[in-house]
């Protein structure tokens, strides 16, 4: 609706007419208060303001106008005579498009005129419409993220719960069925070879099933509540070799530490990392070749394999070297699979969870782990750490 | 005359219970065998004044009404019982609860074996050293058996 504002009768009603034969709606005022007040009242796409008129002039009906931030952006057409006064002009206007059209008017340019100022009112409005809505979208959509983020923290503390109760509870009818099932076989199958030979691979099953519970218990309780504490990593590592010191007597094998930094880590899973890795490095040794494997580590500056050694850096890179049977990297990604084994169960020991634990872990402490390798030729699995877990947190 | 030993066992699992009576008489017939269902019944027996107290007590984690933490914890406060040499036997093998029962006193920490002659072999090391470097005889077996044992 476009309002008309002239204090002449005969103004109004010629304009009005012009407007309406080209179907615009139109209201009148025939003063500035009475314009005013019906710009509180009314919604105007475009405003025609005569600037003389008695009592307010157009120019100060104007100004109250685009002080209003109801009505400071609709276009204002001023009507004026010949001789054009620069108030309007030094006095910038500047939301909304302001023009002047001078009397007589030439009705074709006026409408022009109206047309491209309402026009533009309209997409202005529309933009701000559009922006509200997308604002308010954007908002629910940020309040529904924040609910679905709630409800998964919720259920991943279920889930964890789940696990830890779950291979609580399997290990103990199981640790049953294995006491028995050795009574029987001591007892009473001493002259029944076959006898005896089933019952193993029952208990052989069951232990099996019993490592595997162990260590989906150990995976499922690593991200809980991770305690971190500055620990010297040499420390560490002859922990985990006095741990398997029954592993290195029995295959003969040589172990070189280099000295390692400190390091902020939650000591037990970093114990296992190490025995895990090293235990893997004493089972896949060569037959007749003496297991020999070399632990040394750096400070580096990136997180990054190839990352140059710093001084300064923050990061530390631990290297485990053997020269045992090796694998093929195209594999690579496969060892740290959970469950996923490079060879028949027969060949070699293990239930296939080491590797994934200690990956996560690894990922738990906001670092990574990977290995190079060639068949026959030895593996080398690099760790990558952060010094400090905090510093870490603050910037991921 | 050498007294004869008293074991008291405190566990809430009649099938280990049972193959640990069995175990104990293979290993020494003489040995009095005790047993009480959950650390309230264990500490009831203890305080009766006419019991005879064990000379070593094994104690089981989870048991219903009263669990070993907790009944370790009473026994290491009360001046008759403290000194009676605690050895925690459970099914776990968690850091955590080796940790808070060394803590609390136990002086070992044993994960039950599923092998009766493993079983054996720690009974009867441990018979024949109540009394006399015990601590010493425990670390020995934590070295040399499958057994899951912490001291």
């Amino acid at each position: 609706m476009i309002l008309i504002v002239d204090d002449k009768q005969a103004n109004l009603f010629s304009l009005k007419t012009l407007l309406q034969l080209n179907v615009y709606d139109v209201d009148t005022a025939s003063s500035g208060e009475e314009a005013l007040k019906k710009i509180l009242k009314n919604e105007y796409e475009l405003i025609i303001l005569d600037v003389q008129m008695p009592g307010m002039d157009g120019y100060e009906v104007a100004e109250i106008i685009t002080g209003y931030s109801k009505s400071k952006d609709i276009p204002i057409i001023f009507l004026s005579a010949v001789n054009i006064d620069k108030r309007f002009i030094t006095k910038g206007y500047t939301s909304g498009g302001v023009d002047y059209v001078t009397k007589p008017f030439d009705p074709d340019l006026l409408l022009l005129k109206i047309k491209t100022f309402s026009k533009l009112y309209r997409q202005a409005k529309e933009l701000s419409d559009i922006k509200d809505n997308l604002e308010q979208k954007v908002e629910k959509r940020t309040e529904e993220l924040k609910q679905a983020n709630k409800n998964l923290e919720v259920s991943n503390a279920e889930l964890q719960q789940y696990a830890f109760i779950a291979s609580h509870d399997l290990q103990e009818p199981l640790r049953k069925i294995i006491t028995f099932t050795r009574i029987i076989e001591e007892r009473f199958l001493e002259k029944t070879p076959e006898a005896m030979e089933y019952m193993s691979k029952i208990i052989t099953s069951s232990e099996r099933m019993r490592t595997l519970i162990n260590d989906l218990l150990n995976y499922s309780s690593i991200s809980v509540n991770p305690k971190f504490i500055f620990t010297d990593l040499t420390k560490i590592v002859n922990q985990a070799l006095v741990d398997l010191e029954v592993s290195i007597s029995e295959k003969n094998a040589r172990i070189e530490v280099d000295d390692l930094p400190v390091v902020e880590v939650v000591p037990e899973q970093i114990t296992q990392v190490f025995q895990n890795i090293i235990s893997n490095a004493l089972k896949f040794s060569k037959k007749d070749v003496t297991p020999f494997i070399k632990i040394s580590g750096e400070l580096v500056q990136k997180k990054s394999a190839k990352s140059k050694p710093s001084a300064t850096g923050e990061y530390c890179r631990i290297t485990i070297t053997d020269n045992g049977i090796g694998f093929d990297e195209m594999y690579l990604d496969k060892i740290f699979n959970m469950f996923q084994r490079l060879h028949g169960k027969s060949e070699y020991k293990g239930t296939g969870i080491g590797l994934s634990i200690t990956k996560k872990i690894i990922e738990n402490h906001n670092g990574l782990i990977t290995a190079k390798s060639k068949e026959e030729e030895g593996s080398t699995f690099i760790i990558i750490l952060p010094v400090n877990q905090t510093a870490e947190h603050q910037t991921s | 005359m050498t007294k004869s030993l008293s074991f008291l066992l405190v566990d809430d699992d009649t099938d280990d219970t049972s193959l640990f009576k069995e175990v104990l008489e293979e290993v020494n017939p003489s040995i009095s065998f005790n047993w009480a269902e959950d650390g309230q019944q264990a500490l009831r027996f203890l305080k009766d004044q006419d019991s005879v107290l064990p000379d070593i007590i094994f104690l089981d984690l989870n048991m219903p009404r009263m669990g070993g933490k907790e009944c370790l914890a009473e026994i290491k406060n009360d001046e008759k019982l403290h000194k009676i040499p605690v050895i925690m036997y459970t099914t776990s093998s968690q850091s955590r609860d080796i940790e808070e029962t060394m803590q609390k006193g136990a002086i070992c920490f044993i994960t039950k074996p599923t092998n009766m002659k493993e079983l054996k072999n720690i009974l009867s090391s441990i018979a024949g050293n109540v009394h006399s470097n015990l601590e010493k005889t425990l670390r020995l077996l934590s070295n040399n058996t499958t057994t899951f044992i912490v001291c």
